[in-house]
């Protein structure tokens, strides 16, 4: 009976989702999570007869893409695996969110790419090099004179980090 | 104007994305269950290696240069699409976008004036690629078929042209028109440019001088004409509004094996099914006929004169007598339609199911003596369809589609979901 119980209350959570409207294999992926979940609550508060005050104040709730995602096509999220950056708030297992739309300048915390390894590191640009900045004492500046061997694939902008 | 944007070698350039060691290393792409290769970097064009060639046929090559290779990752592919196409609806007034694949879109440029349009183009180039890190080649010209012939030479040229070229005078497109083969003109299949040659029409220039009312003749009627009339420089073919919806859906795969028992055929058919009926859902349709296929593995695979030999196919269909998206539905009536081709002693390569004949599913027209499907079995495929969908790994599953599932797709090298999963995001150091 209480699995019954839990597979009722899981089916009630879902029912009220539009799924997301995912098939690569067409092409196009957009996603539509928790569609319905603002309409659901309005239609309820109306139903009540004499409609409250606050219902001409509803509105969508916070929602974290909103602060965090500035330009969706050219975000992308990365997984830390060093402390290098530690000093930058960037921890091991940490997700950063990396947006390409962002031009990287000096100052800029950035997803590199150099001998064929994604680093995070702060960026500094000279006239005609470029410097990768750690911020932990263990690692050393990496200098790089030739820039062939070296790319900026995006400027961080948020790293979520779980407590 | 009109242009079309066409990413570059788009499955290997995906894949090269994620793979800081891979940046200038040659890398090809292989189809569904890795058969044939699908894509390749510049650099594996370079080594010799051969579009649409199965890949045990250039394996050795691939072995001696080093070159690597990589099963389809459509999850992958999928969304970097979808960004490559937002990139460009972010730029352009709505409705200007047609997408026409996975890597290639239409752009309608009328509202840019004709001087302004390479700059434009440029400006589209550079920012799709910065955005999305996809590249992607550029023509532009006064209708979709020289469009096509634009792009063909700009990805010819990548170095000269910089992906972009623009025919945007009678001088310019008649020169493109001359380097253009005929068997490279869009919607010239292989038999037509055989047909063409016999008449001495060797390029698509010698096309464009033809009477519209020789291409109504020669080239399937109207199809030639507009053709035709394109290949002049006029315009006829507009942008095409999205389809979105279907009026076929498929799910047809390969075995990852050979396949002999009923009961993995069984399988296969029920997870084929329950895809099928995943998106018809999605369209809000239901299908009155369902068709199913297998394809025999041929005893030999190429025949005296080396063609290739694909296998011979047994199919059959069934009309329901309520129309449906409802997985149990489908799964039934395409297993029970499995079961009358089926041969026991036969091996097979292939199987698909197929739905058509759709109606809305919101209306449906139910027969007066048959009972009509039950609310509550929608409402159930409902918490199914979201359950997966928040979940990702198909969590609900139906009995009949096996557990194992031993005859899936080989899919062996295949990249991590980079962009769609958070247990596999890529890493940094």
């Amino acid at each position: 009976m209480k699995i019954l119980n839990i597979l009722a209350n899981i089916a009630n959570k879902f029912s009220f989702m539009e799924y997301i409207d995912m098939d690569p294999s067409e092409g196009i992926a957009t996603q539509q999570i928790n569609k319905n979940y603002q309409s659901n609550q309005i239609v309820q508060a109306n139903a009540t007869g004499f409609g409250a005050a606050s219902d001409d104040f509803m509105e969508r709730g916070i929602d974290l893409n909103e602060q965090l995602i500035q330009n969706k096509p050219a975000t992308f999220f990365f997984r830390v695996n060093s402390d290098a950056m530690l000093g930058a708030g960037i921890h091991i297992g940490d997700t950063l969110i990396v947006d390409r739309s962002v031009p990287p300048r000096t100052g800029k915390v950035v997803v590199a790419i150099l001998n064929g390894e994604f680093l995070v590191r702060r960026l500094q640009m000279q006239t005609h090099s470029i410097t990768l900045l750690p911020e932990n004492k263990k690692y050393g500046a990496i200098h790089i004179e030739h820039l062939q061997d070296y790319k900026t694939w995006g400027v961080v902008t948020y790293v979520i980090h779980g407590l | 104007m009109q242009a079309i944007i066409d990413c570059n070698s788009f499955y290997c350039s995906c894949e090269r994305l994620f793979a800081p060691n891979l940046q200038n290393a040659p890398i090809v792409v292989l189809s569904n269950n890795d058969g044939c290769i699908v894509s390749r970097s510049d650099e594996a064009k370079k080594l010799g290696i051969n579009m649409a060639a199965p890949y045990f046929q250039e394996a050795e090559r691939i072995k001696k240069f080093g070159i690597h290779t990589f099963s389809s990752n459509y999850h992958l592919y999928g969304d970097l699409s979808w960004r490559v196409m937002e990139t460009m609806r972010s730029l352009l007034p709505p409705g200007h976008v047609e997408v026409y694949s996975v890597d290639e879109a239409f752009v309608d440029l009328h509202h840019i004036a004709n001087n302004d349009v390479y700059d434009f183009c440029i400006h589209l180039k550079n920012t799709i690629e910065t955005w999305t890190g996809i590249s992607v080649s550029i023509g532009a010209a006064p209708n979709k078929v020289l469009s096509k012939i634009a792009n063909r030479l700009a990805k010819k040229n990548k170095i000269e042209t910089n992906c972009v070229v623009v025919l945007d005078t009678t001088q310019k497109i008649q020169t493109a028109l001359q380097k253009t083969p005929i068997e490279d003109v869009w919607g010239i299949g292989y038999q037509y440019s055989e047909k063409l040659k016999v008449y001495g029409i060797n390029n698509a220039f010698a096309l464009s001088m033809k009477d519209l009312s020789w291409g109504k003749k020669f080239l399937g009627g109207i199809t030639g004409i507009k053709l035709i009339r394109e290949l002049k420089g006029l315009k006829t073919h507009g942008m095409q509004a999205p389809r979105t919806e279907k009026k076929m859906i498929a799910t047809t795969r390969m075995f990852g094996r050979n396949v002999s028992t009923w009961q993995e055929v069984e399988e296969a058919l029920a997870t084929y099914a329950t895809r099928c009926c995943e998106k018809l859902r999605r369209q809000h349709g239901a299908a009155k006929c369902v068709q199913v296929f297998l394809l025999r593995k041929p005893t030999v695979n190429y025949n005296a004169e080396g063609h290739y030999h694909r296998g011979s196919q047994v199919s059959g269909f069934a009309l329901l007598d309520n129309p449906s998206s409802l997985t149990p539905d489908i799964i039934k009536a395409a297993v029970a339609i499995g079961k009358t081709i089926f041969e026991q002693g036969e091996i097979y390569k292939k199987a698909g199911v197929i739905l058509s004949d759709f109606v809305p599913d919101n209306a449906l027209q139910t027969n007066l003596f048959v009972a009509p499907s039950d609310t509550r079995k929608k409402k159930l495929m409902n918490v199914i369809d979201n359950m997966n969908a928040a979940y990702r790994n198909d969590v609900l599953k139906f009995g009949s589609t096996g557990t194992k599932k031993n005859w899936k797709m080989r899919s062996e090298k295949r990249s991590k979901r980079f962009t769609t999963r958070w247990d596999e995001l890529c890493k940094v150091q």
